[in-house]
């Protein structure tokens, strides 16, 4: 899982793009995405009850197979996209990007919501936005040459070997060691929660390289080629059933000294430079089975379909729930217009972020509330017990991604300039030689 | 209905008009005069009153330009609101320019937007609206106060109208009275006979309110009776969304302070900022009001019909349930997290509070804008 940080632009904006090139870029996307996609259906997104697919699911959750399938069409979807230099529209043209700004990037992803095509997320999420820009910036010349055509060509799905048992929000206590052995560094440790290890060629892992050193020194980052001996990855069956995430195993790992991201023992900024890079997911795009769901015209449907339409107590909750849901909508809106409008993002984006999980989360126990003992097993009635998945779901909403906790001070600290916890860790020794544990 | 709005600020000149609107506010009319002002006999400061109006024109901005005004729309007020919000400026701000022009503009009447606005945009007019009677429901038809016509087409009405913002002190009032055609709104000008006006003790010391008895008082049709419903309904929009933009200026003013307060004050040897139970509330309070400022925006721009913006109903009716709530909450926890200073009489924690809690309850309160939000979308 990833810490969330205010989130800004992968890549600096080219100084050659300029706004009047939009223009032409929106004719060439288009004409790229006409010729290889089928536009979505512009209904009016309204629910009619009982009809239409009846899984509303935040997590994957499904058999091993199909997950496979989606990530194969995944993989193709990018590379179609880089072959037509798509791929990679911020990135330097030296590895294979367009070397174009952000809005472009921005104005590409929203062209691209109206087409239907293959979710890339487990692509692009944490190895495009995140580990991507962390290569650019901290790895050698010819690491850079070797990973970052093949990651933004689909070829190379790349995880974060970040959180810990021990490290959790605390992600300087990590605990995986990394000792040195000529040109080579040998790994030994235990990561968790990481999502899409299991489909990953590359990882960033985050170790202890001297733990005489107070915390947050004394870390050195690696690329990790995932298929390399003493790697171990192990699904992580979540709380609703399924295996989205995944235990790795790090056992004598040896890692070329050239894989190493960064200087010696200075792996906490470079873990910086991947927390800042998350990429700015703001608009959304309306058509996932969650969006459907948690929705006006869904719920007022179902509303109406439990015989709820004049229950007082039932009316006020749907409202409540639907003026934050349609607020935090506005939020966004202005959000995506401020960054067309080719300004920086503000602090809302911490705020949108935090209303997301509150939002999902009361929706889900709304519809729990509304459907009824129906929801405790499955009796066959579309749109009652299909509620769980996303229920089970939501507490991660307020877990991954930075706790919500930690979103909340560093909303207080770096929005509020409110003062820092004095840290009781930060100036001591990380583990007395003597103590360690191998 | 008639589109007013002839004019549109760009960012900076949005900018300018806030600038402006807050150092004259912190120049004239700080806690310090706010407090002064709300326990005189007029209840605010008339020279405050004609700066906004002179210097920056703050009266006549939402008011149509071949009326006396510049023209602009809610955006533009709403950027006012915020400051007069912020700063819990008392005086008929709220009564006259969005509730009394509000309703001439809703009520599309010609002669009288001709005859009234001129002087609310100046603000040498003072005027008010009087909708809710004895029973405390703000409603949009069923009025138990009668208008009835004579065989001259006078009219005169009889009720008693409650809680009428700035009833004290008003030139003109907007009644809305039950007519053998339907709701209507009709224009009672002070001194009238018949009419009694009265002021109540108020929870918000900075927002007046009165009572009116109308005993045969002559009055005037605000366009056609019967049509009072829709005019009234329509100005809710209005009003609702210019609420929205007075109360997140005043929660920020909260949240600043709070802020301000959690750095300095210390406690067991730190700032309580520092700890995550203050600092979490804070943030707490902080995602709150991007949230209603958000909702207070679009409101503005959908009332305003701004292309790419939401029906005005449902972003009216939004902004009024989100704001509404949001200022209450950060009121509270604004006294939560000064302790015991906050508390106290001397301390503007609790002069928030009020001004949120009144503005919460001046247009029916959560059971009626959570059932209005649905009706708006035919739920």
């Amino acid at each position: 899982m990833t810490a969330s940080a205010p989130a800004t632009p992968a890549t600096p904006a080219s100084p050659t793009a300029s706004s009047s090139s939009i223009e032409a870029f929106v004719e060439e996307a288009s004409a790229f995405l006409d010729e290889h996609a089928t536009r979505r259906p512009t209904g009016t997104g309204r629910v009619v009850w009982g009809e239409g697919e009846d899984r509303i699911s935040y997590f994957g959750d499904e058999p091993p197979e199909v997950d496979r399938a989606k990530v194969d069409a995944a993989r193709a979807w990018q590379r179609t996209r880089h072959e037509h230099g798509f791929g990679w529209i911020t990135g330097p043209t030296e590895y294979g990007g367009r070397a174009l700004s952000p809005l472009h990037d921005l104005v590409y992803d929203q062209l691209e919501a109206g087409y239907d095509v293959p979710d890339t997320g487990v692509i692009s999420l944490i190895g495009l936005g995140m580990i991507g820009p962390t290569i650019l910036a901290h790895a050698r010349e010819e690491i850079k040459q070797r990973y970052l055509p093949a990651m933004f060509r689909g070829d190379a799905i790349a995880c974060q070997l970040f959180s810990e048992p021990g490290a959790g929000s605390d992600l300087a206590n990590v605990a995986t060691r990394a000792v040195r052995d000529g040109e080579e560094w040998v790994l030994n440790g235990q990561k968790v929660w990481t999502s899409v290890a299991h489909h990953a060629e590359l990882g960033m892992a985050v170790c202890r390289s001297d733990p005489s050193q107070p915390k947050h020194r004394g870390i050195t980052a690696f690329l990790v080629d995932m298929s390399l001996p003493g790697v171990e990855v192990r699904p992580l069956r979540q709380m609703t059933g399924g295996a989205e995430f995944n235990e790795v195993f790090l056992t004598d790992v040896r890692v070329p000294d050239d894989h190493r991201l960064g200087e010696v023992d200075d792996g906490w900024r470079v873990t910086m430079t991947t927390l800042m890079s998350e990429r700015a997911s703001v608009g959304g795009e309306g058509a996932g089975p969650v969006e459907r769901a948690v929705s006006r015209s869904y719920l007022t449907a179902m509303l109406e379909a439990m015989g709820l339409s004049r229950d007082a107590a039932a009316r006020r909750r749907l409202a409540e729930v639907l003026a934050d849901l349609t607020a935090t909508g506005y939020l966004n809106q202005q959000s995506l217009r401020t960054l067309l409008d080719g300004r920086a993002p503000g602090p809302e984006a911490s705020a949108s972020k935090l209303m997301f999980s509150h939002n999902l989360a009361a929706a889900s126990h709304l519809a729990a509330e509304m459907v009824g003992p129906r929801m405790i097993a499955e009796t066959g009635d579309w749109g009652t017990f299909s509620w769980n998945e996303l229920l089970l779901g939501t507490p991660a909403l307020r877990i991954l991604g930075g706790t919500e906790e930690i979103m909340k001070n560093i909303i207080g600290e770096r929005v509020l300039g409110l003062p820092k916890e004095p840290g009781t860790d930060t100036k001591a020794p990380f583990r007395a030689p003597t103590g360690e544990q191998s | 209905m008639t589109v007013t709005t002839t004019a549109i600020a760009g960012a900076e000149e949005l900018e300018d008009l806030r600038l402006s609107v807050r150092s004259l506010l912190a120049d004239k009319s700080d806690e310090s005069r706010v407090r002064e002002v709300m326990e005189s006999d007029l209840g605010y400061d008339a020279s405050v009153w004609r700066q906004l109006a002179d210097q920056v024109g703050v009266q006549s901005l939402a008011v149509p330009e071949h009326h006396g005004g510049a023209g602009f729309g809610q955006v533009e007020l709403g950027v006012a609101l915020r400051e007069l919000g912020r700063a819990l400026v008392p005086g008929p701000f709220f009564s006259s320019v969005v509730l009394g022009a509000g309703a001439l503009l809703a009520a599309q009447d010609e002669s009288a937007m001709a005859a009234h606005l001129p002087g609310i945009a100046a603000g040498t007019t003072l005027a008010t609206l009087a909708v809710i009677e004895t029973d405390g429901q703000w409603r949009t038809h069923g009025f138990t106060t009668r208008a009835r016509e004579d065989a001259e087409a006078s009219w005169t009405l009889d009720g008693e109208k409650s809680l009428v913002l700035d009833a004290v002190g008003a030139d003109l009032y907007v009644v809305a009275a039950d007519t053998p055609h339907g709701p209507g709104l009709f224009l009672v000008e002070s001194g009238a006979a018949g009419l009694e006006v009265t002021g109540l003790r108020a929870l918000d010391p900075t927002r007046r309110v009165g009572r009116l008895t109308l005993t045969g008082t002559p009055a005037a049709a605000l366009g056609r009776p019967g049509n009072g419903t829709a005019a009234l309904e329509h100005l809710l929009d209005r009003a609702t969304a210019a609420l929205a933009a007075e109360q997140v200026g005043a929660a920020r003013a909260c949240l600043e302070m709070s802020v301000a307060y959690a750095r300095q004050r210390v406690q067991f040897g730190r700032p309580i900022g520092s700890f995550q139970a203050v600092k979490h509330m804070c943030a707490d309070m902080f995602t709150r009001l991007e949230v209603a400022e958000a909702a207070a925006t679009e409101a503005a721009r959908a009332v305003d019909g701004l292309p790419d913006a939401p029906p005005a109903g449902e972003a009216a009716a939004v902004a009024h349930a989100v704001c509404s709530e949001a200022f209450m909450f950060i009121a509270q926890q604004t006294i939560q997290v000064h302790g015991g200073i906050g508390f106290t009489w001397e301390h503007p924690a609790h002069l928030y509070f009020r001004r949120a809690k009144v503005s919460q309850l001046m247009f029916g309160g959560p059971a009626v804008y959570y059932e209005r939000l649905l009706e708006r979308w035919g739920v």
